[in-house]
């Protein structure tokens, strides 16, 4: 078994996963769009090796391979920018969500000691 | 007017009912809401039992700008005219509320913020908490051409627009420096008026060396992206 078969396998593995996890909703599609999209790349990278040749020979890229390492880097920043960016809009959503649960129970207290 | 004295608290068991105590004596006729930021201690307990109009307990630990901005929510919801926030701690005297509350009530100003260095009041801060004031009155003189002697002060009242922008949209931790750009930015009348404060009368500052590094960095990106943003735009 050779890597390019090794790595084929796991690709499309990881595709088939990623879809599963949309499936049984674990994943929401927004989020998944990412992960669907390296899928892809990988597997058609794995399955055609030329094409990673191809494209490092177009763009002057000597060794192929750093072409790949290159990509995962960008790739892998990408998404951790998207997660923080996820973050931080569920941190505003919670900070509201915590005020508001706090106001209704001081409104519910008020009313009780009310009249 | 109907006015609101916002008091978050956290874990401030041993000052919180002389601060209620002192708010009423000082102005009897304003309701007074405690912002229980999840406190660890008794401080809403303490604060039930001393009888602010009241006490909002928030389920988890916001941070002092989570905190604050509830009362804002609960003073807009309320209707109120005036908002005033005084720390818990027993820092500000509510005897000097009077005084941030005077511009605002002439119609002079929109926001009034209780300045230490206004005027000499024999308060003395440590060093390095003087250098980050003196950099940040710094900042905001050379962001918007105004002085503000005290921006880290937290001991302010506003009115009605501004209960109601801040409802909206406030600054999450170390808000006081930040909210004063924000509000500069939108054209809103900042003014300062001289106060005595005393030191905290229990607890500690929640600031450490570390705190004070990212403080600094945090407020100083903070204000020059509130600076260059478009000021129609909410977050």
């Amino acid at each position: 078994m050779n890597v390019y078969l090794a790595a084929a396998v796991f690709s499309l593995s990881f595709v088939f996963v990623s879809i599963e996890l949309i499936r049984r909703q674990k994943l929401q599609e927004q989020y998944a769009l990412l992960w669907l999209t390296l899928g892809v790349l990988m597997t058609a990278f794995s399955l055609f090796p030329h094409l990673l040749q191809w494209l490092s020979q177009a763009i002057r890229v000597y060794y192929a391979p750093s072409l790949l390492f290159a990509v995962g880097l960008l790739f892998s920043l990408l998404f951790i920018l998207h997660l923080t960016i996820v973050i931080s809009k569920l941190q505003r959503r919670l900070t509201r969500l915590v005020q508001e649960v706090a106001l209704l129970e001081a409104h519910r207290a008020e009313e009780r000691s009310g009249p | 007017m109907k006015l609101l004295v916002i008091i978050p608290a956290y874990n401030e068991a041993a000052s919180i009912a002389a601060v209620i105590a002192d708010v009423r004596a000082a102005l009897p006729e304003a309701d007074i809401a405690v912002v229980n930021d999840g406190s660890a201690d008794a401080t809403a307990a303490v604060a039930r039992a001393a009888g602010p109009d009241a006490v909002i307990d928030l389920p988890v630990n916001l941070g002092i700008g989570g905190a604050v901005q509830t009362g804002y929510l609960y003073a807009a919801r309320g209707g109120y005219e005036l908002a005033v926030q005084i720390d818990a701690d027993g820092q500000h005297d509510p005897r000097e509320l009077a005084h941030i509350l005077q511009p605002l009530c002439e119609g002079r100003a929109d926001c009034c913020i209780g300045s230490r260095f206004l005027q000499r009041t024999g308060y003395r801060a440590p060093w390095n908490r003087r250098l980050g004031i003196w950099f940040f009155t710094w900042m905001i003189r050379w962001m918007t051409g105004k002085r503000f002697t005290d921006p880290t002060s937290g001991f302010r009242a506003v009115n009605r627009p501004i209960i109601e922008l801040f409802a909206r949209d406030y600054p999450e931790d170390y808000p006081e420096v930040e909210a004063i750009m924000l509000l500069e930015r939108r054209g809103l009348r900042v003014c300062e008026a001289s106060v005595v404060m005393r030191g905290r009368q229990a607890g500690r500052s929640s600031i450490t060396p570390l705190k004070s590094l990212y403080y600094m960095l945090k407020v100083t990106l903070a204000l020059c992206i509130t600076r260059f943003r478009d000021v129609s735009a909410v977050r």
